[in-house]
């Protein structure tokens, strides 16, 4: 991608119109979307394309998403009119751990690389487990290997610790509640046993969440406090 | 450029993301109403999995909230800054794979993971409908039938070159300039007719 040659104005605008399209083969892609951020012609000569295809973009036919997509935005993003509306306790509403979970999701992927680039071991390929709070940012990551029932929970990115309340972890099993594994230690670090090996404690559950509950963890056996971190459960394998 | 028939949804539009730039969350919402179905069947079409286009949309309401401001009515219309936001978005997640896996069979692309809903256009009907409300159908019914498919497909469903190629049975080199070639062409249709209503 020469974008220095004489001929570069027919050949930049051949670029955007692909890269508008779609057809750009990604690292072309990243590259040209790198460069737009500081080259004023490149940006231009792609919002010229996307201004050229958007009557062909507004033509496809809309398709409503589940209400359950603006449940989780609004969640996320704190918004009023969700909170007091909120029907039954959190978990029973699909959407809650989800959106969260897409922000960890691109971590536990960074992290998943890292993870993979050593020769494959499939059986000691560990679960992980990236939580994250509104802010998409890493709080927590929780690790363990497959055939283990202990489950290492560790604060990252300078993520508070209360000492005098608790963070709960929560396993959120599809389609029933969520069952306590435990408070994590006011170090900010610690193990947790599963209820059996990983593989098998962790089928049917797609995500993990963090309560914040008093001291000790909750007695009802159920969450009390606030959802303060949410992670989808990755398997690296 | 503009399309007349959108230009009053489009100030609407404007004046709603301006004022979600000021933390207006009833603005948002109505953002939200006005858009997302829009959004959700482009990124629909384009990832063919339904969970995976309902975490593109939440991410991309979750950085418009935060990032309305950065949005300059004067360079680019409203609904095509939200639908640049989530094609971007698709089209990389798409476009990564290429990386790691191999491209789609047509065999493949019969049987989607998601079925999109059945009263759905083709995509060479909605690339038809994209030129009628351009006003350029004239120009392109000029294009042949093997450009305009990759086009469509290219644009609606996000296939790279090599899964063009693969879903129209030619060679990748001739798909690739079939879509030179088609932009080409849509680019001088598109910028007369744009010409056109400015005189």
């Amino acid at each position: 991608m020469n974008l220095s040659r004489p001929d570069r104005e027919p050949r930049l605008d051949a670029l955007a119109a692909e890269y508008v399209l779609g057809t750009l083969p990604v690292r072309a892609r990243l590259r040209l979307a790198r460069i737009a951020q500081t080259d004023t012609a490149v940006a231009a000569a792609i919002r010229g394309w996307e201004q050229r295809l958007s009557p062909f973009a507004e033509a496809a036919p809309p398709v409503t998403p589940p209400p359950r997509v603006w449940r989780v935005v609004a969640l996320r993003l704190g918004l009023e009119p969700v909170r007091p509306a909120a029907p039954g306790p959190w978990w029973t509403r699909v959407g809650v751990w989800r959106g969260f979970a897409v922000a960890s999701l691109a971590a536990a992927l960074v992290l998943g690389t890292a993870l993979l680039a050593p020769p494959p071991e499939a059986p000691r390929q560990p679960i992980v487990v990236v939580l994250a709070g509104a802010d998409a940012r890493p709080a927590l990551i929780a690790t363990v290997a497959r055939d283990s029932r202990t489950l290492t929970v560790k604060a990252v990115g300078g993520t508070p610790v209360p000492t005098d309340k608790s963070l709960e972890l929560w396993l959120l099993p599809d389609g029933a509640a969520p069952r306590s594994l435990g408070a994590i230690p006011a170090t900010g670090m610690g193990q947790l046993r599963l209820p059996a090996a990983a593989d098998v404690a962790l089928n049917g559950v797609p995500a993990l969440a963090i309560t914040l509950e008093q001291g000790g963890g909750s007695t009802a056996g159920a969450p009390q406090g606030p959802v303060l971190y949410t992670g989808r459960v990755e398997r690296l394998y | 450029m503009a399309v007349a028939p959108s230009s009053e949804r489009n100030a609407r539009l404007a004046q709603l993301l301006s004022r979600v730039a000021l933390g207006d969350q009833a603005a948002f919402g109505d953002l939200y109403g006005a858009t997302s179905a829009h959004l959700y069947g482009a990124a629909l079409r384009i990832l063919r999995d339904a969970a995976a286009a309902e975490e593109i949309l939440q991410e991309a309401y979750v950085n418009v909230w935060h990032h309305a401001g950065s949005y300059e009515a004067a360079k680019s219309q409203p609904l095509t800054w939200l639908t640049t936001i989530v094609r971007n978005r698709c089209l990389d997640q798409v476009r990564r794979r290429e990386l790691a896996t191999v491209p789609l069979t047509p065999e493949d692309d019969d049987a989607p993971r998601h079925e999109l809903p059945s009263d759905a256009m083709t995509p060479a009907e909605m690339l038809q409908a994209g030129a009628e409300a351009a006003s350029v159908r004239d120009c392109m019914e000029a294009l042949d039938a093997g450009p305009k498919q990759a086009i469509a497909l290219a644009f609606y469903r996000g296939l790279s070159h090599a899964e063009l190629a693969a879903h129209l049975r030619a060679p990748l080199g001739t798909v690739k300039s079939w879509v030179r070639r088609a932009l080409a062409r849509m680019k001088n249709c598109l910028d007369r007719a744009g010409d056109a209503r400015t005189e």
